[in-house]
């Protein structure tokens, strides 16, 4: 890993821990779905800090450059996420589409036992 | 035999109480539900002052929700047919009685009010997406249908039920050829429709992208899945 790379990674990591600490604090993000990022920024420090922990598994998986493995492997960290984001936004989306049908009929009974 | 017509509603002011007027004067002896899809504009005042039978969401939640939320009314209490009527004055009313006739006559699960077999199939853009729709459904579920696009449908008793608790049902031409693959019968009637009398439609051009990929994609490949 070039010395470039690996001034990104750490300016990366410090920026996505920024960003979500800065979140938690103005409370608009849950704790819960910030582990993720937290863990993400950490990681990025890591291979930053001791970049022979990826060369060494780049090199076991065949890799002609550490960079290339760290690429593939961020990438697929995040379509992988990106997945699962979309499962639970379609997931949120159905309960909320039940909720609106039940309010909405409810508020009619209501209304007409009212009556 | 009792028929619920459900009219999903949206920023329809211009035109709602037209389209009640005269469906109460055509049917007296149908029951309808407007679903009001969280208007901006004087719907839901419409449908207060004239004691329209209607109910609200809470937010906009586009048709699908609207239509289901109507389907689980007409589950709920009990009726043996729903016909997905316009708002915007576009379907006749005349033509619900007949329909329900065809329903019970032939034991049919959804019956279609066809533009096609009255002698007015949908012209240009319009009629051009709805052979290709009408074709992937007869490739994919060998049911032949004259007009899919047709939005004024109505279902039996036990399609109410599969509304209701179903998921992800829209009431779409994919949904119809996913329940005809199922085994239920589909059929249609002969029937005209007019020009929306007033208000905006939904179908601008980024609509008509989305229902056109929806359609193709759900009819040919999400529905063998499902």
């Amino acid at each position: 890993m070039s010395p470039t790379l690996r001034a990104l990674c750490v300016i990366g990591s410090a920026i996505t821990f920024w960003l979500i600490i800065r979140r938690v604090k103005k409370a608009s993000v849950r704790i819960d779905d910030c582990i993720f990022w937290i863990v993400f920024s950490f990681a990025l420090l890591v291979i930053a800090v001791f970049p022979d922990i990826p060369a060494f598994l780049a090199h076991l998986f065949g890799f002609m450059a550490t960079s290339n493995f760290v690429f593939l492997v961020v990438i697929t960290i995040l379509l992988m996420r990106e997945f699962t984001n979309t499962l639970k936004i379609s997931k949120l989306n159905s309960r909320l589409d039940e909720l609106i049908e039940e309010q909405a009929l409810q508020a009619k009974e209501n209304e007409q036992d009212e009556r | 035999m009792r028929i619920l017509a459900i009219i999903p509603a949206y920023n329809e002011q211009d035109c709602l109480e037209q389209t009640i007027r005269s469906l109460e004067s055509t049917c007296p002896g149908i029951d309808y539900l407007i679903v009001n899809d969280g208007s901006t504009d004087d719907t839901k005042q419409i449908c207060e002052r004239n004691g329209f039978s209607h109910v609200n969401l809470p937010v906009n939640s586009g048709l699908s929700v609207g239509f289901q939320t109507g389907m689980k009314y007409a589950d709920r209490h009990g009726y043996d047919a729903a016909v997905q009527f316009d708002a915007d004055g576009q379907h006749l009313p005349e033509y619900i009685i007949p329909m329900g006739h065809a329903l019970e006559e032939q034991q049919a699960d959804i019956v279609i009010a066809s533009r096609t077999l009255a002698g007015e199939a949908p012209k240009g853009a319009r009629g051009t997406g709805s052979r290709i729709i009408a074709a992937l459904i007869r490739l994919t579920s060998g049911v032949r249908l004259s007009d899919p696009t047709s939005g004024m449908r109505m279902y039996s008793r036990r399609m109410i039920g599969e509304f209701a608790r179903g998921y992800d049902l829209t009431p779409e031409p994919d949904t119809v050829a996913l329940l005809a693959r199922r085994g239920c019968k589909v059929i249609e009637v002969p029937a005209r429709m007019q020009e929306r009398q007033g208000g905006e439609s939904y179908f601008d051009f980024t609509h008509v992208i989305a229902y056109m990929s929806r359609v193709c994609f759900s009819i040919l490949l999400f529905q063998w899945f499902r």
